[in-house]
């Protein structure tokens, strides 16, 4: 086995038989139908002898030598318990997974690059089961969730990935595996959930200042300000600004992520709106274009300033709160 | 220990999951080891015993284990200290040493749970290597509780989850252990029985048995070997079980430490035979004697021709064969219990049965000569000298014992006087020796007869089974007039070993003998007991072996059954079972929610109908549709679904859905389908 990530890379490359099972299961997956609830009856389980297994039939046979050789009965005793507790342990295997119910909740929206979770439930509707493990079919062996679930009840385990790329994407497929109760054998499963996890810019670090809030010209809504006292907005702090217009409670908690300070807009102009452009991003490649809008959807949302989206071809009105937040996000992570 | 006692307890439970399980798997090892400490040298168990408290330790404190370095050399140690006290690393005890010892150190390794395994696999295999040594009933429910805990550690080590209870474990594992005993019962009845496949290297149990020749004192205990010598069942009403002598070899020449067979062994018989009373037919099956010679009933004047094997009866009475016999022998026979053999006058053929050697045992010669000079035995016949020596031997203080220690160890030629006027223990052969010796110094023919004696009682199948341990050596002497006639001095000193045909027991422990002093009859009806639940499990599990297998088929209805056969039903029981576990998979897999088969085949029916009825469609919505289509021609179906969703939902909803609303739906939708059809739209 080799040791290093890169060395087992390679060695997969070089591997003809690797690219043969990989196109294996690709094809083979590809027949499995996606849903997010699944009940694993005998058509969907698998199961094999794991490597202690093939080691624990060596150990019978073995036994069985010994005790024909020196004609021990209670040899013969021994080898054909344990071979028996062996064929038991099959079905006991086997049937931990059988009858399982499995269901994906909806997975929430991540950025790229940050951990999406997936939150199984898994639900007995009979006996008590115990050892079961959920892990990535794409890395098999690693970092697999256990859990038992109680006879009749239900149990949750959470499996996550890091989608490198924004986009709708699919949930990996997912393997529930278990060796209870003996190790012998191993029974697995693979589930293609058919949800789809919603996966927005990477965010941009460190994060670039907002750009500045422009009044609108002439607008219907356009409002003088009478004293200055009145607050029409919130904009980034520039160099010049009194102390008493900066927003300290915000900035506080701004100051945390950002390090922005965030200052009432009280200039002359009415109407101010944040327009986060992709024009405004000049200079950057199309990915980090979006990934610095996302990153400034996530500032102005968190300043309370009302924002708008631009991108060629596309615009999203000023707005500001959760939802449009939301919009934003979706917008970046699905434009092309 | 600074902790309190009742600590100890509340210590337990509050073990990290990990450390517990250790500790439980320590404890496991160290249950399966331990009855190996009487047959390991002495280092051995102490550096399993050092090896495992210090992983205990290491357990508890939650210490790093030692590297890879610290192992090698503790084992290059132990292999050093196995060939130093073996002079070899390979045979059965250096095997065993060595495999304990890695057991133990394989503890200091469990890491990953592939070291785990290796432990699991070990500790089955040190398991077997008890039955090497014994395979009693004791041994047997030790090991159980072995096996029992190796698993339940297996068990264990599969509930990767929170902190499983060692009880809860147990029972898991007991739990697959009993559903695989069907299995493990099947295999043990049918799986075939095979000789050794390689010669077994001979050391470790002294083997009884006949052999051609005896040599007094160099047996210093006979091991107590409960393995099958023949079997015997009566085709007629069995004799009684002090008549069962079977002959084997008949041994004459004395060489004042060696008996060997005479000139009658070989050629067949010429001296006459004279027989008395109903022939008795018997059926033999001889386990290998590897000797020229057959076991029989005392005695056989017939047996049916065996294959690739002649038989015939010798002189001295005992069958001879023209092979050695090598393999199971099986015959039917016949037999007289009551006989005369050997001739009726003096002639040469006795000569060699009077011979003593010179300067041996002078001490015995001359109590022999006393006896014979005493005034009462002047003209005393040869059944009165045989009669003397008895009453001599039952009354003069003989212990019969199976663990008489050695004799002739000062003097080699004055074996027989240290038995018969010194030390006085003995078992069957130093009796025989010691009473043919005296009635030869008394100048009366007499020769030793070895063979079995006895059988074990009760035959539950019809065949009684004749042990080794039922080895025999008796006597026999010459009369004028009448031949050779049987004395058994055995007999005078422990007649319960002819007529009950036991063995005596060692002498009792020192618990036993308390407990024999306090309350004799409850100790005699313990024991009584316990060689009952013995000899069953003699019977039934440790000599199971082909010969039974075979009959067990006769039984069931198999003509000449072979081990063809045996496997051949094993096999098809497997696959018989195996497809009993597809048919049952296959109908699982069609087992279904009663109420959801209904609605499936509700939906079927109104989609007959031509209405989509769909998966989630509650009777209500169903109702509508059926009312929306079909208007006033399809109430009576839509009263129907109605009423489903009463038996359903209602109030006091049916636990099963009932079959005659499916019947009475079908019958409401044909008349529907039929009304439509007619009806004008």
């Amino acid at each position: 086995m080799s040791s290093s990530p890169t060395a087992s890379r390679l060695y997969d490359q070089l591997n003809p038989a690797a690219a043969v099972r990989k196109r294996f299961r690709a094809w083979w997956q590809a027949r499995l139908p996606r849903t997010d609830t699944l009940l694993l009856t005998q058509r969907n389980i698998y199961i094999l002898p794991t490597r202690a297994g093939l080691m624990f039939g060596v150990t019978l046979i073995v036994l069985l030598l010994a005790s024909i050789n020196y004609q021990l009965s209670l040899g013969y005793v021994l080898t054909f318990l344990l071979a028996g507790s062996g064929a038991v342990s099959m079905h006991i295997t086997h049937n931990t997974l059988r009858g399982l119910t499995l269901h994906l909740r909806p997975p929430t929206a991540v950025f790229a690059n940050t951990p999406a979770l997936l939150d199984v439930t898994l639900t007995s509707a009979g006996r008590a089961r115990f050892g079961i493990g959920l892990g990535l079919e794409s890395s098999p062996g690693k970092a697999v969730a256990w859990t038992d679930v109680p006879e009749g009840g239900q149990s949750s385990a959470q499996v996550s990935f890091v989608p490198a790329q924004r986009g709708r994407h699919a949930v990996p497929t997912i393997q529930i595996e278990t060796r209870f109760p003996l190790g012998l054998f191993r029974a697995w499963s693979v589930w293609r959930p058919a949800a789809q996890v919603l996966v927005y810019p990477k965010l941009e670090q460190p994060a670039a200042p907002l750009p500045p809030a422009h009044a609108v010209p002439g607008g219907p809504a356009a409002r003088r300000s009478s004293d200055g006292g009145e607050v029409e907005g919130v904009r980034s702090y520039r160099r010049g600004d009194p102390l008493k217009m900066v927003l300290w409670k915000k900035a506080a908690r701004t100051l945390e992520t950002s390090g922005e300070l965030v200052t009432r807009d009280t200039s002359a102009s009415v109407q101010h709106q944040l327009w986060l452009d992709w024009a405004e991003c000049a200079g950057l490649a199309p990915e980090d274009r979006l990934s610095r809008l996302a990153t400034w959807v996530l500032a102005a949302n968190r300043a309370g300033a009302e924002h708008g989206l631009r991108l060629p071809g596309f615009e999203i009105a000023p707005a500001q709160g959760e939802a449009q937040r939301k919009h934003c996000l979706e917008a970046l992570a699905l434009w092309t | 220990m600074t902790a309190p006692r009742l600590g100890l307890a509340a210590r337990w439970r509050h073990l990290p999951r990990e450390a517990r399980d250790t500790l439980f798997l320590l404890g496991v090892i160290a249950w399966t080891v331990l009855p190996h400490v009487s047959h390991l040298p002495l280092w051995c168990s102490v550096l399993t015993a050092a090896v495992l408290l210090w992983r205990t330790r290491l357990a508890l404190t939650n210490a790093p284990l030692p590297g890879r370095w610290v192992l090698i050399a503790v084992l290059a140690l132990a292999a050093g200290l196995t060939l130093w006290s073996f002079r070899s690393i390979f045979g059965k005890e250096p095997g065993v040493t060595l495999a304990v010892v890695l057991m133990a150190l394989k503890t200091l390794e469990l890491r990953a749970r592939r070291d785990a395994f290796v432990v699991f696999f070990l500790g089955f295999f040190i398991v077997l290597t008890h039955f090497l040594f014994s395979q009693s009933l004791l041994v047997a429910v030790a090991m159980l509780a072995s096996v029992w805990g190796l698993l339940t550690a297996l068990v264990l080590a599969h509930m990767p989850v929170g902190q499983p209870s060692l009880r809860h474990a147990s029972r898991l594992a007991l739990r697959t252990a009993l559903l695989g005993a069907p299995v493990m019962v099947l295999l043990f009845v049918l799986f075939p029985r095979m000789g050794p496949l390689w010669g077994v290297p001979q050391d470790g149990l002294v083997k009884t048995g006949l052999s051609n020749t005896m040599r007094m004192g160099s047996v210093a205990e006979i091991a107590i070997d409960d393995s099958i010598a023949l079997r015997v069942r009566f085709l007629g009403a069995a004799p009684a079980p002090e008549t069962l002598y079977f002959r084997g070899p008949v041994l004459s020449n004395f060489d004042g430490r060696t008996w060997t067979a005479g000139y009658g062994a070989s050629g067949p018989a010429r001296e006459p035979l004279r027989l008395n009373g109903a022939p008795i037919e018997y059926e033999l099956t001889a386990e290998p004697t590897r000797l020229f010679l057959l076991p029989t009933l005392e005695a056989t004047t017939a047996i049916e021709p065996i294959d690739g094997l002649n038989s015939n009866r010798r002189d001295n009475l005992s069958w001879g064969t023209d092979r050695l016999v090598q393999g199971r022998v099986r015959f039917k026979a016949t037999a007289h219990t009551r006989f005369e053999h050997g001739p009726l006058q003096r002639n040469t053929s006795l000569r060699e049965n009077v011979q003593l050697p010179p300067g041996y045992n002078p001490r015995t010669l001359a109590w022999a000569r006393e006896l014979g000079d005493h005034p009462r035995m002047a003209n005393a016949d040869a059944p009165a000298l045989a009669r003397a020596v008895m009453q001599h031997i039952a009354t003069a203080g003989f212990t019969y014992t199976l663990a008489p220690g050695v004799y002739g160890e000062t003097n080699e030629r004055a074996s027989l006087d240290e038995f018969w006027l010194d030390r006085k223990e003995g078992f069957c052969e130093h009796f025989a020796a010691a009473f043919v010796v005296i009635m030869r110094a008394l100048s009366v023919p007499a020769r030793v007869v070895t063979g079995f004696q006895g059988a074990d009682a009760a035959p539950v199948d019809g065949f009684y089974i004749v042990r080794q341990s039922h080895a025999h050596a008796w006597a026999e002497y010459w009369v004028e007039g009448q031949g050779w006639v049987r004395a058994d001095p055995t007999a005078a000193v422990a007649p319960d070993r002819i007529v009950r045909s036991r063995n005596l027991v060692p002498a009792p422990g020192l618990v036993a003998g308390a407990m024999a002093n306090v309350n004799p009859e409850l100790m005699a009806q313990l024991r009584a007991s316990w060689e009952l639940l013995n000899n069953r499990w003699n019977q039934w599990v440790l000599n199971y072996s082909r010969g039974q297998q075979l009959d067990l088929l006769k039984n069931i209805g198999f003509d000449s059954p072979s081990w063809q056969d045996v496997a051949l039903l094993l096999i098809g029981i497997l696959s018989g079972l195996a497809l009993l576990g597809a048919v049952w998979a296959w109908w699982d897999r069609h087992r279904q929610d009663p109420w959801a088969r209904q609605a499936q085949q509700m939906r079927r029916s109104l989609q007959a109908l031509g209405l989509p009825a769909l998966p989630h469609d509650p009777p209500r919505a169903l109702a509508s549709q059926v009312q929306e289509r079909y208007g006033p021609l399809g109430a009576a179906v839509a009263s129907c679904l109605l009423t489903l969703e009463r038996q359903r939902y209602g109030p006091t909803p049916l636990a099963h859905p009932s079959a005659q609303w499916l019947r009475a739906l079908r019958g409401e939708v044909r008349a529907l389908r039929r009304s439509a059809q007619h009806a004008p739209r």
